[in-house]
């Protein structure tokens, strides 16, 4: 029976949209999305492109990466750069990537007069902040492990690192980590990946954009309301760094004590509830977010203005909100 | 209005007014009254009412199947009283998907398709516009679309139904006098 | 009555009714491969030591070096209620619900994801910073 032409067309059409509906669904790019435990939380890789195999090598190597940072500078690890430097009295050669954290740290400890500070060890230790039974210290001991901190504890001889008292114990916990991602950046970069995310619980850093097609978006959590965001940000190859109370803390006879200290005082920093720092190096928006957190809202945007490449949201005591210059940039 | 028995033209005109009104009126109680039938899911409608839409498309024209059945989603929609409510507007894209598939494949293949034809894509026709505009209107994410093989069997099944006993009424309706200077205009 | 009916049906009207009815087993197919809903994983050290759909409520009584975590599946979300390590942020974190949403207890051990389930329940951005 001779069938009129545009019907077979027509039921051909149907026919092959059928059948072809899954294939036109796909798309030439994959996603790598691994976690692993590492620095103190979860840390995860995510790797777009279109060479899963590619990806999946680069993710590795940049875990190992991390892995290799956090044995340099952590201060719990017996032979890092940081526990070596803590235990000894005399002067002691690091290497140089510890070198370069400890010139950042120690300059913007000088720049922030001391809210910024490396040598926290022992009273992070005394308050038993990261281990299983925090507690609250009393004054003379925490008068005490602040003996001798500040932007004169340390003096960088490279390769030498010099304590101004033997019993200071090194901290590089608001600076590490930042290293560590962008080390990890770094490493997935040079393996030739386009577009990726590093995220260390909540600290992170970007690179390009979303596969391509659009920024990446970030959400950064109210500092109250875990289902809330305070705002979402669209961004590419940038870090992004929150300093939050609300992190990690440890309940008193009704109070709250969480792990962000003000080296001023000895005792939780109380300026700020939440401080985000976008900056172009993960290192310096992790640095920056813990001095701006324990400088609070009108101190800390002044030292924002030495570094113009890097931008901040903040909430303060109260709640409300203070922005850099030019951090609505950011802003969806 | 009045009628002058003696212009063909006008005598044409006025029996697909007359004819039209019927239809449009007869195919609002269907769908009413299929409304009213209790119904295992809310979206699983027998589409009576389309088989005066193809009683107007093969009588007549697709511009007056187009008429009957838009007019009956209107008027239908004021009856049971959802005009503009999500049920209306489900209703308005599935009817004109159905109706222009309908329509379409009518003036493409002219009498090599028949009522039952018509019906069946008519039907998945209804189904996909709903579901469509479901998508985008109600549930707004895709696992809406798991559904689709049921909706489309059950619309298949009704279609083909449909299809038939609109083919029976035409048949009778094409021997009333009324439609004879059409047949003999059609041989 | 059969063939009175089929006689009123043309083969154009039959070729219609069969390439619909193809259809119809095409989505049939189409709709069985679909990927599965979401899923609650839970790691320890980089294994899989716990899988369960988010749908069906349950309680989950993980070990790791400290102790025993316990995650509850209720209403399409994730919680920990119970955990041995001191500063329980696992459970401050929050219900996981939506595709990538990520819970963990660091001291334990333990890495609790939600994983499959539809790409349009995703949250509105693609990362979080806290």
């Amino acid at each position: 029976m001779p069938f009129h032409r545009p019907i077979m067309v027509l039921v051909l059409l149907m026919l092959a949209g059928v059948l072809l509906w899954p294939r036109w669904g796909g798309e030439g790019s994959s996603e790598v999305r691994r976690s692993r435990l590492l620095l103190g939380t979860v840390v995860e890789i995510t790797a777009l492109g279109p060479d899963r195999d590619l990806l999946e090598g680069a993710v590795s190597d940049a875990f190992a990466e991390i892995e290799r940072i956090e044995q340099l500078m952590s201060p719990h690890i017996e032979g890092s750069d940081v526990a070596r430097l803590s235990r000894s009295d005399s002067p002691q050669p690091v290497s140089p990537e510890t070198a370069a954290v400890l010139r950042l740290g120690l300059h913007l400890a000088a720049q922030s007069n001391g809210a910024f500070d490396l040598t926290l060890g022992r009273l992070k230790a005394l308050w038993g902040i990261e281990g299983e039974t925090p507690q609250v210290p009393d004054r003379e001991a925490v008068e005490d492990a602040l003996r001798g901190i500040g932007p004169q504890a340390l003096r960088l001889e490279a390769p030498l690192v010099v304590k101004s008292r033997p019993e200071l114990q090194l901290d590089l916990g608001g600076i590490a980590k930042g290293y560590a991602i962008d080390r990890a950046i770094f490493l997935l970069a040079d393996a030739g990946v386009e577009f990726a995310s590093v995220n260390a619980g909540g600290d992170m850093r970007l690179l390009g954009d979303r596969g391509g097609k659009r920024p990446w978006r970030i959400g950064i959590q109210h500092p109250r309301d875990p289902q809330r965001l305070l705002a979402t940000l669209e961004v590419e190859d940038v870090a992004v760094v929150t300093s939050g109370d609300y992190e990690r803390y440890f309940e008193q006879d009704g109070r709250r004590y969480h792990h962000l200290f003000d080296p001023r005082t000895g005792y939780p920093a109380t300026a700020c509830r939440s401080v985000t720092v976008v900056a172009p190096s993960a290192m310096l928006a992790d640095a920056l977010a813990t001095a701006v957190f324990v400088l609070g809202p009108q101190q800390g945007i002044s030292l924002l203005q030495y570094y113009p490449e890097a931008q901040a949201l903040i909430i303060d005591s109260t709640g409300k909100e203070h922005q850099s210059a030019d951090f609505a940039e950011y802003r969806l | 209005m009045t009628c002058s028995a003696v212009d063909p033209q006008e005598l044409a005109r006025c029996r697909r007014g007359v004819f039209l009104a019927l239809f449009t009126a007869l195919a609002v109680v269907l769908n009413v009254f299929e409304f009213l039938l209790p119904s295992p899911a809310p979206w699983f409608r027998l589409g009576f009412a389309n088989i005066l839409t193809l009683c107007a498309l093969y009588l007549f024209d697709g511009r007056a199947a187009w008429t009957v059945s838009i007019a009956r989603i209107l008027v239908g929609s004021l009856v049971i009283g959802n005009l503009f409510a999500p049920g209306f507007f489900l209703a308005l894209t599935g009817g004109v998907l159905a109706v222009s598939l309908m329509t379409g494949a009518r003036a493409l293949a002219g009498d090599r398709l028949g009522p039952v034809g018509a019906s069946a894509l008519g039907a998945v026709g209804h189904v996909l516009g709903q579901l469509l505009m479901a998508r985008w209107l109600l549930v707004q994410h895709d696992g809406l679309w798991l559904l689709l093989p049921f909706f489309l069997a059950f619309a298949l099944v009704t279609g083909v139904l449909n299809g038939l006993i609109a083919a029976l009424v035409i048949e009778k309706v094409a021997t009333h006098p009324a439609f004879a200077s059409q047949r003999s205009t059609q041989a | 009555m059969i063939s009175a009916l089929w006689v009123r049906t043309t083969v154009l009207d039959r070729l219609v009714v069969v390439l619909l009815l193809v259809w119809v087993v095409a989505s049939v197919l189409w709709a069985a491969q679909r990927p599965a809903g979401a899923h609650v994983v839970v790691e320890r050290d980089g294994q899989v030591v716990f899988s369960a759909p988010l749908s069906e409520p349950r309680s989950a009584r993980l070990s790791g070096p400290l102790g025993e975590t316990v995650v509850e599946i209720e209403d399409g979300r994730a919680r920990v209620i119970s955990s041995p390590c001191p500063t329980k942020v696992c459970m401050g974190m929050g219900p996981a619900s939506r595709y990538g949403d990520l819970l963990a207890c660091v001291p334990n051990h333990l890495i609790v994801r939600i994983e499959g389930g539809r790409q349009e329940d995703t949250p509105p951005y693609d990362l979080l910073s806290r």
